[in-house]
């Protein structure tokens, strides 16, 4: 019994082949959607926003964390920095908000055969990312635009603008290039990839430790995004004054500005160094049982 | 459209390979392509970050004729500028509509100037530091500030592999379109086509999902012949593997450039405001 056990746990090498599989592909399908034009419609923009359900299919066919940062980690590498559209700070946010939502919707799935449950654990990873990443999207605006208050207009627009991205991406990605590919392909792959990568395909009593891997991620983010905003929130208050006040003032304020750019700076390198480290301890310590 | 569309697609899947291993390899000689990884990664660390901070019209200005510079001298390929400029411009463009239709007036326009400002130079700092480091570059300068072998191993991978990728993603492509039907009409707007290059994008994923997992194995395993996984683990084996990489002069000049130009434009910023 425990030989028989022993089996489902990935090794070291199926674990790579898992994060490689997951990796190459998401990039090749961002290279795709960069390059597919957006339709716009008025308000309404008809844009493939990204092929949602590659990652969704592999985290629900293979171990749900390996796909999910793989797959999040290509979307960076390939959709964003190579192409040059890499936000610094935002990034860090979409790999946590991409990953933990692909993770969610993979761990959902226990039976990758029932159509109605990968067609539901799909929705919510889609949702969850969505939901994440428009309210990051107007922190980001709110941040860059120091002056958002006295420009009349500009606060309602971007968040009206998000909203509609949100109701968009859920319904015109999320349903065409998430929900139903992803209910066509799991079924169909589903006993016919694993073996390629020459291990068993998913159990269905399979059990992962929640709490283990959101846990210290989840405490991550929290704090990081807590003392961002804390940092932002301030910086733009210091901003304002340096540029209105006194010469003496203007001196502070400037030399204040270099101390919130290294504090951000040490804040996001130690944020890194934390998830590198978090995601080297899970992947020797994470097993399938 | 059909025939535009054709071309396009065409031409963009064939350009696009080429870029690609362009943007990979093809970018040895270039003056950043010389420096060390970590030097790399140290400017862009400032260059991806303290943009978002800075309000000041003179120093956003000023990095940003750094980047444009710096742009010219990679080298970098005109269809990532491109890209990178249409998502600028989308972006910008759309916000300012959307504030104008919500009542906002002409003051909208210098605030989003500043933030399409912003992002650019957030931007071109990425786009001209990963664009000048081949794969191998770039996995080994992971390595050394300690990335796991794993993901460094996997991202020059990556890199190496999208091109013959992409290849094979197009032909799998264009065997779906040989095979299949084309709708007879295009439909209202063009939609019945529309919707039957979806399908078959996404269809082409299923052979392709077959084949990387199989190239995926194939790859684990050489490593494995080669020991890899003990080398990725190993300081002893990661120190021999990165004894080449050196800071050298030019790589302290390049940094202490920067730091003058970024002293001096704030200074300047400072100055005129």
């Amino acid at each position: 019994m425990s030989k028989l056990k022993e089996r489902y746990t990935l090794t070291q090498s199926q674990k790579m082949m898992v994060f490689i599989l997951s990796m190459s592909l998401y990039g090749l399908s961002n290279m795709i959607t960069e390059l597919v034009p957006s339709v716009n419609l008025g308000p309404i923009e008809f844009s493939i926003e990204y092929f949602a359900f590659i990652p969704l299919t592999l985290c629900m066919l293979f171990h749900p964390l390996y796909a999910a940062v793989g797959a999040a980690l290509g979307e960076i590498i390939f959709g964003e920095i190579m192409l040059g559209q890499f936000g610094g700070f935002g990034e860090l946010e979409k790999f946590i908000a991409f990953s933990l939502a692909m993770f969610i919707a993979g761990t959902l799935v226990r039976d990758p055969k029932n159509k109605r449950q990968v067609a539901v654990a799909a929705l919510t990873g889609v949702i969850i990312h969505q939901a994440i990443s428009a309210m990051v999207d107007i922190l980001k605006v709110w941040v860059g635009v120091e002056e958002l208050e006295s420009v009349p207009g500009l606060a309602e627009s971007v968040v009206v603008i998000e909203g509609f991205a949100f109701l968009n991406d859920i319904l015109f990605s999320g349903i065409l290039f998430a929900l139903l590919p992803t209910v066509y392909l799991v079924p169909r792959l589903y006993g016919k990839i694993e073996p390629l990568l020459g291990m068993k395909p998913r159990h269905n009593q399979m059990s992962y430790s929640l709490a283990e891997i959101i846990g210290p991620r989840l405490v991550v983010g929290g704090i990081f995004l807590a003392g961002a905003a804390f940092l932002f929130e301030y910086l733009s208050e210091a901003g304002f004054n340096w540029e209105w006040e006194a010469d003496f003032v203007a001196m502070f304020g400037d030399s204040f500005i270099w101390v919130s750019i290294l504090a951000a700076a040490l804040l996001a390198v130690i944020t890194i160094i934390i998830m590198l480290r978090k995601n080297t301890t899970n992947r020797e310590n994470e097993r399938i049982l | 459209m059909e025939y535009t569309s054709k071309f396009t697609e065409k031409l963009s899947v064939e350009q696009m390979k080429i870029e690609l291993l362009n943007t990979a390899y093809g970018n040895g000689d270039t003056f950043l392509a010389k420096l060390d990884p970590r030097t790399l990664f140290i400017w862009y660390l400032f260059f991806g970050i303290v943009p978002w901070f800075i309000h000041n019209q003179v120093v956003l200005f000023g990095m940003f004729v750094l980047m444009v510079v710096l742009t010219v001298l990679t080298k970098v390929s005109p269809l990532i500028v491109f890209i990178l400029c249409l998502g600028l411009l989308g972006q910008g463009g759309y916000l300012l509509i959307a504030s104008l239709f919500f009542g906002g007036d002409g003051t909208v326009i210098l605030p989003l100037l500043l933030l399409t400002l912003k992002l650019s130079v957030i931007s071109l700092a990425s786009i001209t530091v990963f664009c000048s480091m081949d794969p191998e570059k770039l996995s080994n300068g992971l390595l050394k500030i300690g990335v796991p072998g794993q993901v460094s191993f996997s991202i020059a991978y990556g890199y190496r592999m999208l091109p013959s990728l992409l290849e094979e993603y197009h032909h799998v492509f264009l065997s779906f379109r040989l095979r299949g039907k084309a709708p007879d009409r295009h439909g209202f707007l063009y939609w019945r086509s529309i919707v039957y290059f979806c399908k078959i994008a996404v269809l082409s994923f299923y052979p392709l999902l077959l084949s990387t997992a199989k190239r995926a194995r194939t790859t684990v395993e050489a490593l494995e012949t080669k020991g890899s996984f003990y080398g990725f683990n190993h300081p002893k084996v990661k120190k021999i593997k990165l004894a080449h990489l050196r800071m050298g002069t030019r790589d302290y000049l390049f940094l202490a450039f920067s730091i003058i130009y970024i002293v001096s434009v704030f200074t300047l910023g400072n100055f005129t405001s």
